[in-house]
């Protein structure tokens, strides 16, 4: 093609000016503030560590450039059972977190969506409001309210939901709520559940209704239209909402630091351990890697794949 | 649309049960808040023992200057980290959906998730080593807002994206291309026909990540330098030794001020509008 | 990316030295940005400061040691003073990450304790980077009627840590609550100290009894915290804890000022307590050193070391300020202790990776059951 060829088509391409732009500012900064940082850990995480400092990988020796890299960490990762328990426990809370994010969310953001148009914009303010305190003070609420005579201590155990937890194994004790993978579950689902209820509300809220109103002229009763119509129309946002939530709890550090029990330890203080209790960053690095990329690449695979469905679609 | 209601689950049933449940949600929300408020006003310097109503923390605060400066710098970042966010993040979501074939686009969205995926302690650090090494060669940025605000608009950007995302895969892309054939310009296509139809998302992803940066502790902590502290810092390493009700007094300041603005807004809101129908009535009237 | 060979490092950090001796003949900016403990200072220090010397203080504060050390490994952290506790200094000094004291510049150091300096210098030799802020021991605290009336007809145990590591004692103690510091490099020399080993003890098989000693108690511990312990020592939700001797007087003193009722004393075991020290010192990469060492100079001065002890009920390691602390401290004998009770004191040591690598191991099995 010659060049003037190349010009015109540029110039014919309908969003070439926006298009550039528009993939190449997140690009960039995605480049310099994601992966520049991710690839020092990857450094990180096959080099020696002395005191503070990491050795070189290349050295220049004899007259040879050495590379040394030390996977020693990644096989100690794979024969220490401690971070495969460790993971599968946090794996489990941030699903269980996200199965209750989703069961309160859904009809929350649902009904949300449906309310007059003029107040939703209060409402979604009313969401996000209690997050705008600090996060210790509602932890150290939550800490009043489900302790000994709190105001949910003697609710939960007036209604005897206590036995079935009990029962569960979750609580320790009957009326003993606090510090255990009761609070935990339940202090994450708290502070999570904005981040399930926006996504879905945004994607609820511009729904088509003429799809509703088509599935109940054609005899839909409404729990089927719900069920056949709208679910399915907002998956995207069912999908979005789960991700903010599972995702960023698989490595929460801070809740279960304070309203976890002494049995609930997650991947994020395994780390903090690895990291400072045993000054040990190669360690630490590691172990972040393979966190890493055992979400992203099928996350990335799954959207490439998605990406081209939808364009062998159309 | 002919103005009908969506026929689900019946209409009386629809409004009382949604009603109900959305009442339960708030109580949900709200119920540490109610108790942190009250405990604001407490007289007891332990936060968990009642020792009588008080004022005094409220005074207090005043003069709590580390706590006022803490609480502008971290509205300041918040602010920009949001504004930034959802508009990297519109981008971000845009490259996604619409444009399925450029180099690289498994890895951009491999690297739009991953701040998503990193742990908290994991993103500071290495944002922290990355930020030292470029001031090291180029003598900036020195640590401060401005590197908190870049810590946290890299997680906010996460957030926005897969805000914006979701609601951009449902859109129906023959409504741009109609515009488009009717001879608008891409950006116009772009302000006047995707904006609007996106309108909660890009709302929705603000407001999130407005929050996850005024509320954030683990990323500020990495990436502050003398003189950043912001709110939340200031509160944890407060905590050491345990928080006193002055910091409920913050809190319930935050509250009462956004509550206070929220309501007039909707009330501005709902007047405006009922003086729009009142006219549109009057001027169907008129003809 | 060279980010971190250690070559560059000091490259850079002889090139930092260099540049700053060089500025500090010129003129240094009259500012001093300062990183310590919250609540670890009285009202008046800086204003004083400030006033005197006419140098503006930046003071910020941290919650935990591990943030400020890789803030340090990192290097530029902007600040001239730091007030990390003597574990971690140790191995900042080691790494390069601190600057040489330059001591004709603070002649207030005659205050300090010649015993007390000798006992730093086992982390620092020759007292060439750390200059000690304050110091406390790790101890146990009770809540001293809720001891007396759960424990029933049994008596006090003569060896106070038998509160928390003899299960006959802290079996009986779990109805009314106990807490243990949440970090391994507490507990772990604690339960050595208890056995009669070095509680810093380099020796790896000093470290096998430690577990089932933890374990014979685990199930007595309800709950694993290094701050939110102080509130519940006070309001009576505990009442026997694993703590730091300064953070249980705040406790009394909390109970005391909130009329809570309980009372609360800090506890001085037969066998001592295990010291730790919170150390000034001054990052190799400061930009006001000059300040820093003007900071720490007036630090020292008798009456304003005896100022910080009077707010935080720790003690200073300044023999010349006994005069200017108020009573009522001076005469608590768990802030400053006596001579005799001293010598049975653990004193800070430093250990290796291995034996770090192995508490934390001992300590997230005792924790977690895993």
């Amino acid at each position: 093609m010659s060049p003037q060829a190349v010009l015109t088509q540029l110039r014919n391409s309908k969003l070439l000016s926006g298009r550039s732009a528009v993939i190449g500012v997140p690009y960039v900064w995605l480049l310099v503030f994601f992966l520049l940082p991710f690839l020092i850990v990857l450094k990180i995480s096959v080099s020696e560590m002395e005191t503070v400092h990491f050795k070189d990988l290349l050295t220049y020796k004899d007259g040879l450039l050495q590379l040394t890299l030390k996977f020693s960490n990644y096989e100690f990762i794979a024969e220490d059972p401690l971070y495969f328990k460790v993971y599968l426990a946090s794996l489990k809370y941030a699903a269980a977190t996200t199965l209750f994010c989703l069961l309160i969310g859904y009809p929350f953001s649902y009904f949300m969506a449906r309310a007059k148009p003029s107040i939703q914009p209060a409402l979604l303010m009313m969401v996000m409001l209690p997050f705008w305190t600090s996060f210790l003070l509602r932890v150290y609420a939550w800490k009043g309210l489900l302790g000994e005579n709190g105001w949910v201590a003697n609710l939960l155990e007036w209604l005897h939901v206590d036995h079935l937890l009990l029962a569960l194994g979750v609580i320790p004790a009957l009326g003993k709520f606090m510090n255990s993978p009761f609070s935990l579950v339940l202090g994450m689902t708290y502070t999570y559940l904005p981040f399930m209820i926006l996504p879905l509300y945004a994607n609820l809220a511009k729904m088509d209704l003429r799809l509703l109103e088509a599935a109940a002229d054609l005899g839909a009763t409404p729990w089927t239209a719900f069920w056949k119509v709208t679910v399915p129309l907002s998956k995207a946002g069912i999908i979005a909402g789960s991700m903010l939530v599972f995702i960023p709890c698989v490595g929460e550090f801070v809740i279960p630091e304070l309203l976890g029990g002494p049995e609930t330890l997650m991947i994020g203080r395994v780390l903090w351990d690895e990291f400072f209790s045993n000054n040990d960053w190669p360690m630490a690095s590691s172990v972040a890697v393979v966190m890493i990329l055992l979400i992203i690449v099928p996350l990335a695979i799954f959207n490439k794949y998605q990406a081209e469905a939808q364009e062998a679609r159309s | 649309m002919n103005g009908k209601k969506p026929p689900i689950f019946g209409d009386a049933f629809n409004r009382r049960f949604g009603k109900a449940w959305l009442a339960a949600g708030f109580a949900f929300l709200y119920l540490p808040i109610i108790a942190l408020v009250i405990y604001s006003f407490n007289d007891s310097p332990l936060p968990t023992t009642w020792g009588g109503f008080t004022l005094k923390w409220y005074g207090k605060l005043m003069h709590d200057t580390e706590m006022i400066s803490g609480f502008w710098l971290s509205l300041k970042v918040a602010f920009f980290t949001a504004c930034a966010s959802v508009v990297l993040g519109m981008f971000a979501a845009f490259t996604l959906v619409k444009y399925k074939r450029f180099t690289g686009r498994t890895m951009f969205s491999g690297m739009v998730n991953a701040p998503l995926v990193m742990p908290e302690v994991i993103v500071g650090l290495s944002l922290l080593l990355m930020l030292v090494s470029v001031q090291r060669w180029l003598g900036f940025p020195e640590r401060g807002a401005m590197t908190i605000w870049m810590g946290h608009l890299l997680l906010g950007l996460a957030y926005a994206t897969v805000v914006i995302q979701a609601r951009l895969q449902d859109l129906n892309p023959q409504i741009e291309e109609a515009a488009m054939d009717l001879g608008a310009k891409p950006h116009q296509v772009f302000f006047l026909v995707t904006m609007p139809m996106i309108g909660q998302a890009l709302a929705s992803a603000w407001l999130l990540t407005f929050t996850l940066s005024l509320d954030d502790v683990v990323l500020s902590a990495f990436l502050s330098g003398p003189g950043s502290t912001t709110m939340p810092l200031v509160i944890f390493s407060r905590a050491r030794l345990g928080l006193n009700p002055s910091v409920n007094a913050v809190a319930t300041v935050i509250i009462v001020v956004v509550c206070i603005a929220v309501v007039t807004a909707s009330y501005l809101i709902a007047r405006a509008e009922r003086q729009r129908a009142r006219e549109m009535a009057a001027a169907q009237r008129a003809s | 990316m060279k980010v971190f060979s250690s070559r560059t490092l000091k490259r850079c950090a002889v090139g930092v030295c260099a540049a700053l001796s060089f500025a500090a003949h010129a003129q240094e900016e009259n500012v001093l940005n300062v990183y310590n403990w919250s609540d670890y200072i009285a009202e008046d220090t800086l204003k004083n400061f400030e006033k005197e010397t006419g140098i503006k203080v930046r003071y910020d504060n941290f919650d935990n040691n591990e943030i400020v050390h890789a803030k340090l490994v990192a290097g530029k952290t902007g600040y001239d003073i730091v007030v990390p506790s003597s574990y971690w200094a140790k191995i900042q000094a080691d790494g390069g990450l601190l600057m040489k004291l330059d001591k004709s510049k603070i002649p207030n150091l005659k205050n300090l304790d010649p015993d007390f300096q000798a006992a730093l210098a086992k982390l620092d030799p020759g007292n060439q980077f750390m200059v000690n802020w304050l110091w406390g021991y790790t101890t146990v605290g009770i809540n001293v009627d809720k001891v007396k009336a759960a424990l029933g007809n049994m008596p006090m145990p003569e060896n106070a840590w038998d509160l928390v590591f003899k299960p006959e004692y802290v079996s009986k103690l779990k109805s009314c609550g106990v807490s243990f510091l949440d970090s391994a490099t507490e507990v772990v020399p604690a339960a050595l100290h208890y056995l009669g080993k070095p509680a810093y003890s380099k020796n790896v098989s000093d470290y096998a009894q430690v577990p089932a000693l933890l374990k014979s108690v685990r199930p007595s511990v309800t709950l694993f915290s290094s701050s939110g312990y102080i509130n519940d020592l006070a309001n009576g939700s505990i009442c026997v804890s694993l703590g730091w001797s300064g953070d249980i007087n705040i406790a009394r003193q909390r109970a005391i000022d909130g009329k809570t009722g309980q009372n609360i004393q800090a506890l001085l075991p037969k066998t001592g307590g295990v010291v730790f020290m919170d150390v000034m010192v001054i990052p190799a990469d400061a930009p006001h050193p000059n300040n820093a060492h003007k900071f720490i100079n007036y630090i020292l001065r008798p009456e304003v070391h005896a100022s910080l002890t009077n707010k935080v009920f720790y003690a200073n390691p300044n023999k010349e300020s006994k005069k200017f602390v108020k009573p009522e401290v001076a005469s608590n004998p768990t802030v400053f202790v006596s001579e005799a009770e001293m010598k049975k004191m653990a004193m800070p040591d430093s250990i290796n990776n291995d034996i770090r690598r192995q508490m934390t191991r001992i300590y997230t099995s005792f924790k977690t059951g895993l």
